[in-house]
């Protein structure tokens, strides 16, 4: 959460906006962020942080533990159309990369206002590729793993 | 109940919220419709990684 916040920025030039859920009441998001993550992160974090009181909304997106009664680690790339792009889920022991989640924003924007499509691994900048006819069969003169 | 699928619809919900400045508010996904959003759920506040 506090590595999202310090890139806060990054997601704020793209037009994109974060929303942190856990199964915490809004009371004790409040306490974690005076105590705590306004001492990792200058400013704290700025985003909403959603409480997510029985796991109600975790449930529906797949990632309630019901045994544990947590939310683990599930985040979710939603479009302007509201559609969910991307999804990584990982159990609570290792945290995600958000350098990754900004590249998989950067190429999906990059998809909606070309059509062009990113080969595996692509970078901002990197070659992209036009899906269509002349390209079938012929990825291998455009494009090496 | 829908189920969230990647390439299908989000779905929409509404619940309480603490935003830094704001106070306690409530969220509802659907009013960021028209922007990306990021939706990223934590096992709980005052965990470690």
């Amino acid at each position: 959460m506090a590595a999202v916040a310090a890139r806060y920025d990054q997601f704020k030039a793209l037009g994109v906006e974060v929303l942190s859920v856990s199964t915490d009441s809004r009371f004790v998001h409040k306490i974690w962020q005076e105590e705590e993550l306004s001492k990792m992160v200058e400013g704290g974090v700025p985003f909403p942080m959603v409480s997510d009181g029985g796991g109600r909304i975790g449930t529906v997106y797949g990632v309630y533990d019901e045994a544990a009664g947590v939310d683990i680690r599930g985040r979710f790339i939603i479009d302007p159309d509201f559609v969910i792009r991307a999804t990584e889920v990982l159990t609570p022991e290792v945290g995600r990369n958000p350098d990754e989640l900004i590249r998989q924003i950067k190429a999906f924007q990059h998809n909606r206002a070309t059509g062009e499509v990113m080969p595996s691994g692509w970078l901002p900048g990197e070659k992209t590729l036009k899906p269509g006819p002349a390209l079938v069969g012929k990825v291998w003169k455009e494009w090496k793993p | 109940m829908t189920i969230a699928r990647t390439g299908k619809e989000a779905p929409d919900f509404e619940a309480t919220a603490y935003i830094q400045g704001k106070g306690f508010q409530n969220v509802k996904l659907s009013d960021y419709k028209g922007q990306w959003v990021v939706l990223c759920f934590y096992p709980g506040d005052f965990t470690f990684v």
